[in-house]
């Protein structure tokens, strides 16, 4: 019985991950590239910096409220979606920046 | 050489200012041409790592120009040490000469500008004088913290990139005033003369009563001077 119970939660465990799907958004001439993006709960989005200086995101929104700290030019982040809703991230470092981020 | 300076500090005692600017003018095409060219544009053609202000766009008062002159960039705050000391190199009336000379030729009405701008900036009402404190310091560390530093020493986190691409200033050391704070952080470095917009204007991001919060907070927790 153990065996099958630690089967099943397995068989859950590797359709979760397999399903969660990464979306990912370069910041390029401080601007997000693509500038909206649309992910289901779980998803990942993949913060890429292609300038050549550091960059920043979060976002206040409470349910999916993040902040990546400093992201050097060429290092990647992640973070995972936990809820649904309609949100923007910016950079702290550059104003003008902005992503619309529907979480579905 | 030093005989027609002489000669000329003479005259600007006997005839004023128009001396004082014919010997500033001459001084700053003797030195400064070089850097911030015959306009005060600056020479586009220069490999520096920052590039020299555009005197014409300055928000420098005469005053602070002559400061500047006097001490160098780095004293008041610049991270890299590309506009000099001239303390050594001139006498006071001398500074002051081309102090006058790039305020009076480049940009005469620098003053104006900035009372304008000022003028039109919203006025803070009194309830929200007492939320200035808790704003100005959330916005400080959201925003400003990542290239001036938690200390206002312009050594926050995005300066340490191996590209050493932005140059912040040491907010400890600024000569500049509250009023001039307030427009640079709004309009952004390029409107008042830098080369690059490293030091973006956060117009578009906030409103004045929160730009105004921030210098509040610069002034009541950084400046030294």
């Amino acid at each position: 019985m153990k065996k099958i119970i630690f089967g099943f939660v397995a068989l859950v465990l590797v359709n979760t991950v397999l399903a969660a799907k990464e979306v990912i958004v370069d910041q390029k001439n401080k601007t997000f590239i693509p500038h909206s993006v649309t992910l289901e709960v779980g998803d990942y989005l993949v913060f890429k910096n292609s300038d050549d200086f550091a960059h920043n995101a979060y976002t206040d929104d409470e349910a999916n409220e993040f902040d990546i700290g400093m992201q050097p030019p060429g290092v990647d982040k992640k973070v995972k979606m936990k809820a649904p809703g309609k949100f923007d991230v910016e950079c702290a470092i550059h104003p003008n920046m902005l992503l619309e981020v529907t979480v579905e | 050489m030093k005989l027609f300076f002489l000669f000329y500090f003479f005259a600007v005692f006997l005839f004023g200012n128009d001396t004082k600017y014919q010997i500033g003018k001459a001084l700053y095409e003797e030195t400064c041409v070089s850097c911030h060219g015959v306009n005060g544009h600056s020479n586009g053609n220069m490999k520096l790592i920052v590039m020299p202000r555009d005197l014409a766009k300055t928000i420098l008062t005469e005053e602070q120009t002559y400061q500047v002159i006097k001490k160098g960039a780095k004293y008041w705050g610049a991270a890299a040490d590309i506009m000099p000391s001239f303390e050594s190199v001139y006498s006071e009336d001398e500074l002051r000469a081309i102090a006058y000379y790039i305020s009076k030729a480049f940009n005469p009405d620098v003053q104006k500008k900035i009372d304008k701008l000022w003028n039109q900036s919203e006025e803070i009402s009194q309830n929200q004088i007492k939320k200035m404190a808790k704003r100005g310091k959330k916005i400080y560390y959201r925003n400003c913290s990542w290239c001036h530093g938690t200390q206002g020493k312009g050594d926050g986190e995005a300066t340490r990139n191996p590209e050493l691409s932005i140059f912040p200033y040491d907010l400890t050391k600024t000569l500049l005033n509250q009023k001039q704070i307030f427009l640079y952080i709004k309009y952004g470095g390029k409107f008042w003369g830098t080369h690059k917009d490293d030091m973006p204007s956060w117009k578009n991001k906030y409103d004045d009563f929160t730009i105004k919060s921030v210098v509040k907070f610069v002034e009541n927790n950084f400046r030294k001077n």
